[in-house]
């Protein structure tokens, strides 16, 4: 399984790697990640960013570490993910910390729903936001998805389902 | 373009392989990871945890240029456990690490998979040493440490996993 490189107007989507790490536990010992599985360990944000790559190959799609394109800097973490437990693949968008309020997890989420459709030929895609998680809920919004429904995960509690409009639509 | 588990090599020892993981060892994996087995690695692990796993094996070989293979039956492919070079953030060196599933114990399987791992380490890798890090109550796993001439060496305090034994494998020489 090959992970591909995905361009948009500010970032790029490029497969996650060792140098992302610092900045990607960093994220994960901070309360912002309390919504995604957080707060973790060195060692479980370790053991994450690594479940992140291996997710492309189990899969054959996963999420990709994402770059500004003006600074180089990882800024976020975003992609398709289906991992078990989930209702079906979803689109998910992390942002580090500092890369907040930009736009970017709407534009790389974009970039990401639209190689969901266009090059895997998905029907539909979710995004599982946790409860509470507003920020996250906005930009499902702005993404033009809507809420469906509400699931309870063994890990994560009670998660929202949020439906993304189909390819015809969102291409 | 990056190949995601391109760099995983297949191992072959007398009854076993040492392969890549796919998502058809995921069931096995989540009944040992459900299971008390799971006491001295963390566990017991929900399936959520379990799927991470597996996932993370692939992961690490990317991460680190090497990493843990499924250990599977030569003859019907069946997952039988992991073994492998593995450095996780927060370990102290590189360590030859192994885990049986429930059902594949007492064969000998871990004694033939870690030792071709150890192998591997030090033929292709390079290393000049290898640890197994160890939970002292693990007996069954430091008993393995034991056959394959590991020596108990010192221990260290892990932030999530306590007090883990070191066990120094023979060198390259005395292991080959």
């Amino acid at each position: 399984m090959q992970i591909p490189t995905l361009t948009t107007e500010r970032l790029i989507l490029r497969s996650p790697r060792i140098e992302d790490f610092e900045t990607f536990a960093a994220f994960y010992a901070s309360d912002r990640s309390r919504f995604v599985g957080g707060p973790m360990t060195r060692e479980e944000s370790w053991r994450m960013l690594a479940t992140e790559i291996g997710h492309w190959s189990l899969r054959g799609f996963g999420r990709w570490a994402v770059e500004e394109r003006e600074t180089g800097r990882f800024c976020g973490v975003i992609g398709l993910w289906d991992p078990a437990g989930w209702p079906e693949p979803e689109v998910g968008w992390d942002l580090m910390d500092g890369f907040e309020g930009r736009g970017y997890a709407t534009e790389a989420g974009q970039a990401a729903r639209r190689y969901a459709y266009e090059v895997l030929k998905l029907p539909t895609l979710v995004s599982m936001v946790k409860e509470g998680n507003t920020g996250s809920a906005q930009v499902a919004a702005r993404l033009g998805a809507t809420l469906e429904g509400v699931v309870d995960h063994e890990r994560h509690g009670r998660m929202q389902v949020w439906r993304h409009p189909g390819p015809e639509v969102a291409a | 373009m990056s190949f995601v588990g391109a760099n995983i090599p297949v191992l072959h020892t007398e009854r076993l392989t040492l392969r890549a993981p796919t998502m058809q060892d995921f069931e096995t994996y989540a009944e040992f990871g459900a299971s008390d087995g799971t006491h001295f690695i963390g566990g017991p692990f929900t399936r959520d945890q379990v799927f991470a796993n597996l996932c993370a094996l692939t992961g690490h070989w990317e991460l680190r240029g090497f990493g843990r293979w499924m250990i599977a039956d030569k003859e019907t492919n069946a997952a039988l456990g992991i073994t492998g070079p593995y450095y996780p953030v927060g370990w102290p060196e590189p360590e030859i690490a192994w885990t049986v599933f429930t059902q594949a114990q007492g064969k000998s399987v871990a004694f033939e998979a870690a030792t071709a791992a150890r192998r591997y380490a030090y033929q292709v890798l390079g290393w000049e040493t290898a640890i197994s890090c160890v939970d002292p109550a693990n007996h069954r796993s430091a008993a393995l440490a034991q056959r394959m001439g590991a020596r108990l060496e010192g221990a260290f305090k892990h932030p999530d996993h306590g007090h883990l034994d070191i066990w120094r494998h023979p060198s390259p020489e005395a292991a080959t």
